[in-house]
């Protein structure tokens, strides 16, 4: 049974192992390949990444303290037939004490170059999964949810007296990765 | 620092795309560049030697890093036999004061051009398949020599690339780092690493540009 967050809804997680999973359909027509990312911005109390080890994302799939795992860049949406084609592994045990936030994203690589957006993507989904018990906690079908938008700001698991909140966010954006993650970090970002 | 988000920019050094399988005893990592000429060109420009070609020195470095990411060996202090004092000599860092690594598995060629570095202006060496299994990483530095005094920096530099060729001489992998508005003021750039993961090496070009024209100030985050 999928409980399906509404925007804004909150829901208790508790230290437990979760997965966010990102699924979409190859391109059928003769166009661009669909490459949809997802990453993980790990976030410290003064709202930026406390290095630049923990932005997750396909050039960089582990973070320092082993609570992320990113399985790696799928350009095409083929690595499963209608199932997740990157995921993110996350152990809330082992997140670095600095970091109270964790934000997920999930952009089309190379939108504004190949006039994408979600709604022309096939299939595509975000989810997030307690891998304890298998559940899907949150799902957006990102095609019906965000057809004119490139980013989508998934949702956010959180700390509250150490305890792990996950809050469904649901933010479409015309943006790319680069636009996300300038909000967290303040270094060079090299597009 | 900085964030790269470029794509489509790591490969498996054993094979390219189309298949084809490389000889890892030894790999050449080539750079080169060529230098844009400053204004003042134009028909009268060259009749008063007004469009003279710079002289650049850049510099090729090569940090050999463990599994944690760290430099083991930091080298020792030398003096040369011009009685200048060294730093950081026969250690994991590869430059011009210190060439050649012990191990004798990675160099850097210096100013000698070879037949199969056609075109490179700066090469380093590596053994890759010969180098202890506690090498886990090669990270590749570029430098403008001096570049904050002479008022040179990578934005000035046209079709600089970076290329991996393998012992026969052919060539694996070649990447173009040039013509970004972002490298106006840096002096150096980490251009490159190969790394080891599931077995064989893999590459990646990076293009990470910093202001310092001082590959040490580098250093800090490696050791």
């Amino acid at each position: 049974m999928a409980i399906n967050l509404q925007k804004g809804q909150r829901i208790d997680i508790g230290l437990s192992k979760i997965s966010l999973g990102l699924g979409w359909n190859p391109h059928e027509g003769t166009g661009y390949d669909f490459d949809l990312d997802a990453s993980a911005i790990m976030i410290d109390q003064n709202r930026v990444i406390p290095e630049e080890e923990y932005f997750i994302f396909y050039g960089n799939t582990d973070s320092p303290d082993g609570a992320l795992h990113h399985s790696g860049d799928d350009p095409t949406g083929g690595n499963s037939d209608g199932g997740d084609d990157e995921t993110i592994s996350v152990d809330l045990a082992k997140v670095d004490g600095r970091v109270n936030e964790i934000l997920f994203v999930v952009t089309i690589h190379e939108a504004a170059a190949r006039r994408q957006n979600f709604g022309q993507v096939r299939d595509s989904y975000i989810r997030i999964v307690d891998d304890m018990t298998g559940q899907e906690i949150a799902k957006y079908e990102l095609g019906e949810d965000f057809s004119i938008e490139t980013g989508v700001e998934f949702g956010r698991l959180y700390k509250k007296d150490n305890h792990w909140k996950f809050e469904a966010s649901g933010l479409g954006y015309r943006e790319d990765l680069a636009y996300f993650l300038a909000k967290y970090y303040k270094g060079q970002i090299i597009k | 620092m900085a964030i790269n988000l470029t794509k489509g920019q790591t490969i498996d050094l054993r094979k390219n795309d189309k298949g084809e399988t490389f000889d890892l005893s030894q790999v050449t990592i080539g750079l080169g560049w060529d230098v844009r000429q400053k204004g003042g060109g134009g028909f009268l420009g060259k009749l008063f030697g007004g469009a003279q070609e710079e002289e650049y020195d850049l510099d090729a470095i090569g940090f050999l890093l463990n599994e944690q990411g760290k430099i083991a060996n930091m080298g020792r202090q030398f003096t040369n036999s011009n009685g200048r004092q060294v730093n950081m000599y026969e250690g994991d860092v590869i430059y011009f004061n210190s060439m050649r690594h012990p191990s004798g598995h990675i160099w850097l060629t210096g100013d000698n051009r070879t037949g199969a570095g056609d075109g490179d202006d700066e090469q380093i060496i590596v053994k890759l398949d010969s180098l202890a299994p506690t090498f886990d990483r090669i990270v590749f530095v570029v430098s403008i020599y001096q570049g904050r005094k002479n008022n040179q920096h990578f934005g000035m530099i046209e079709n600089a690339f970076i290329r991996a060729v393998d012992r026969s001489g052919k060539e694996i992998a070649r990447f173009s780092l040039s013509g970004d508005a972002t490298f106006n003021g840096m002096c150096s750039m980490t251009f490159a690493e190969v790394y080891r993961k599931d077995g064989t090496w893999k590459f990646r070009a990076l293009g990470e540009p910093h202001p310092t024209d001082n590959f040490v100030e580098l250093l800090g985050k490696y050791r």
